[in-house]
């Protein structure tokens, strides 16, 4: 019934004959806080260059709003309809704050007029100054009421939070989920902040050289991981990685480290078979989700 | 009725919400009848996504613990008297038993700690099916047929 | 907003170019107090065909100067070089390339043309014989014109290079231009330079429609051949 707000189907992109991209599959449900996460490099900001029709991929398909993008024409149709703020926060540096927004809201017959003087007043933005004199945070603040304001159904947002300090994250954190309560906006954002990710997500996905390697409910993943922890008298055997059911085995000395997430109880009784010492079952937090998918043997 | 979510447990954020909620309900911090806060609100006020908090919202009602009404909100629905304090009690005394156990066999304060908090969030994130760990007889924490256990 | 924003961010350009042409021309003003004076018995005629011929250059200089950066984002203190960061923010509007450049490669134009404008103007009524109103607006439109065909030149090479080669490269087809139009004299009967030009075409003399023909088209060719390099590019 939700429709997905982004959808790519084996979306590819190099650079340089050097692979950015590789058959990337993502679904965005509309109405969620998306998380996207991966280290740097993995692909995430040209994912979203793709999606902005600022690059164009190799291979493979996307649709935005459940229309597949493939002119420049959908493209135009589908940005009236979203909200960008790029990784490095950049605005034209010949504008005041003011002007940047006096140039933006003409694009947008949406504006939201309310949006845009609770924001200025919340971020304590002054009209006057000019871009150059706006701190990175500030800069960061000012790009975010614009792609707020302006009435958007799907917010991308490439590391909104970078360079803000507490207070302002928690602020903008605020304010996203707010949008998404309020005005039912799905919002899509890449982050190196694990505990914000944590915090405003409900779904994830995790890219690595871009591939996508995990991706769900955030909670649902909480609720499947477990981390089973095997310690042996001797050190742990290499045959455990033959274990059926176990993701990104880990040994060190006499210790043995894997992941499961699929009937973990039956993984935990085959384990019997190598008579470890002692065997523990941990939850796993998302570090250690993004950690063990990123750096996974 | 204050909640607190640890965003960084592995405990999924919607099922501390729900277990923060029972208790309230349980220690009398909300009674029957009375209106919990909107979903918008509590997200709003720990600054998390409202799915989630629907969620938790959605599967309270599931299990009868609150009632939706359309258009007015969430409420406390009918507690049943007497069935929780007798299970409270009767865990109570099954816990006390466990740690004066693992106190004869020389365990410290915060090993014992470690131990609860292992064995608890072991059981909570098994979505809430409590019944997956075999039975604990009160009385001692027996090492079980499922392996799921930590060994001294 | 475009619009708004392409004046915001040429204006001081803008300004520098019709300074430095006003601080020329007002030469008769302060020239004297440096005691920079013509040298004597020179005719008068003489004297304007110099200023003509420098004013010639000076379309050509505005032309190339305004044109923009494609669609780029461009600073006032520094030469645009790669794309300025802001463009990922441009390029998320729900706009497209074409008008971008369209509207950015206008203003320029309008500018050049300004400029062109009052140029004309004082060069013709600074001649020692009377300029009729249809004699001026008949040379301000094939001025204009012409002129156009370096400003679309140098919008096309600002689509594929950086600020700095796009002056240099400007500069250097004129010239190479301007000197084949010696050696093939077709080049030299379709030549924007000719047409821009009161010595080769004087003013009582009949239109080189030639030229303007040929300035319109390649005007057109150049400004097409820089959209479509501007849709295609990635940022």
């Amino acid at each position: 019934m939700s429709e997905a707000v982004v959808e790519t189907h084996g979306l590819s992109k190099s650079y340089d004959n050097k692979p950015a991209l590789r058959s990337l599959e993502l679904n965005v449900p509309r109405g969620s806080i998306y998380g996207f996460l991966g280290r740097n490099g993995a692909g995430k900001t040209t994912t979203m260059k793709l999606l902005l029709g600022m690059l164009r991929p190799d291979a493979g398909e996307f649709s935005l709003f459940g229309e597949t993008v493939r002119s420049e024409a959908s493209s135009v149709a589908a940005r009236r309809r979203i909200g960008f703020v790029s990784e490095g926060k950049d605005l034209y540096s010949f504008m005041t704050v003011g002007q940047m927004i006096r140039f933006t809201r003409p694009f947008f017959p949406g504006w939201r007029r309310e949006l845009e003087e609770k924001y200025l007043k919340l971020f304590r933005l002054p009209l006057n100054r000019s871009i150059t004199k706006l701190s990175k945070g500030m800069r960061t603040q000012l790009m975010l009421l614009l792609a707020m304001a302006r009435g958007a159904e799907l917010l991308v947002m490439d590391e909104p939070t970078s360079g803000l300090d507490p207070i302002m994250t928690e602020e903008v954190l605020q304010a996203l989920a707010d949008l998404a309560a309020g005005e039912g906006m799905t919002i899509f954002f890449s982050s190196h902040q694990l505990a914000e990710v944590e915090q405003i997500c409900d779904h994830v996905c995790l890219i690595d050289e871009g591939q996508k390697v995990l991706d769900g409910v955030l909670d649902d993943l909480k609720s499947q991981y477990r981390r089973i922890v095997l310690v042996f008298d001797s050190a742990a055997p290499a045959a455990l990685a033959g274990l059926k059911g176990i993701d990104h085995l880990r040994r060190a000395g006499r210790t043995a480290s894997m992941l499961a997430h699929v009937d973990v109880e039956g993984v935990v009784a085959r384990t019997q078979e190598f008579a470890p010492l002692s065997v523990e079952v941990h939850p796993v937090t998302l570090k250690e989700l993004f950690l063990d998918h990123v750096r996974g043997e | 009725m204050q909640l607190r979510v640890n965003f960084s447990s592995g405990v999924p954020i919607y099922v501390q919400l729900m277990e923060q909620i029972k208790h309230a309900v349980e220690t009398g911090a909300v009674r029957t009848g009375e209106q919990l806060p909107t979903i918008r609100k509590v997200a709003d006020d720990l600054a998390m996504n409202p799915n989630t908090v629907a969620r938790a919202y959605r599967e309270l009602e599931r299990e009868g613990v609150i009632e939706v009404r359309h258009g007015s909100g969430a409420f406390v629905a009918e507690v049943e008297t007497g069935a929780k304090p007798v299970a409270i009690a009767q865990a109570s005394e099954g816990l006390r038993r466990a740690i004066e156990a693992g106190a004869r066999l020389g365990l410290s304060e915060p090993e014992l700690r470690r131990v609860f908090e292992q064995e608890l969030s072991h059981v909570i994130g098994d979505s809430g099916a409590a019944s997956s760990a075999t039975d604990k007889t009160p009385g001692g924490a027996e090492p079980g047929g499922s392996g799921e256990r930590s060994s001294g | 907003m475009l619009w708004y924003k392409a004046w915001l961010e040429t204006r001081w350009r803008f300004c520098f170019v019709a300074g430095s042409i006003l601080f020329a021309w007002a030469a008769p003003l302060w020239a004297p107090l440096f005691h920079l004076r013509p040298p004597a018995g020179i005719p008068a005629s003489r004297l304007w065909l110099a200023v003509h011929m420098a004013s010639v250059l000076l379309y050509i200089f505005a032309a190339i100067f305004l044109a923009g950066s494609g669609i780029n984002s461009q600073t006032t203190y520094a030469a645009t070089s790669g794309f300025h960061p802001s463009m990922l923010f441009t390029l998320s509007l729900p706009v497209s390339r074409r008008r971008l450049l369209l509207v950015r490669a206008g203003l320029g134009a309008l500018q050049t043309g300004v400029l062109v404008a009052i140029m004309a103007a004082y060069t013709l009524f600074a001649r020692p014989e009377a300029t009729t109103a249809p004699q001026f607006l008949t040379y301000l439109a094939r001025a204009i014109v012409c002129t156009m065909a370096i400003y679309a030149l140098s919008t096309l090479l600002a689509c594929v290079f950086d600020e700095m080669w796009q002056f240099y490269g400007a500069f250097l087809s004129c010239i190479a231009a301007f000197l084949l139009q010696y050696r093939i004299s077709v080049l030299s009967w379709l030549s924007p330079f000719r047409g821009m030009s009161l010595i080769s075409y004087p003013i009582t003399g009949p239109m080189p429609w030639a030229s303007v023909i040929f300035s319109l088209v390649l005007t057109a060719v150049l400004l097409y051949a820089s959209m479509l390099i501007v849709q295609r590019k990635e940022y």
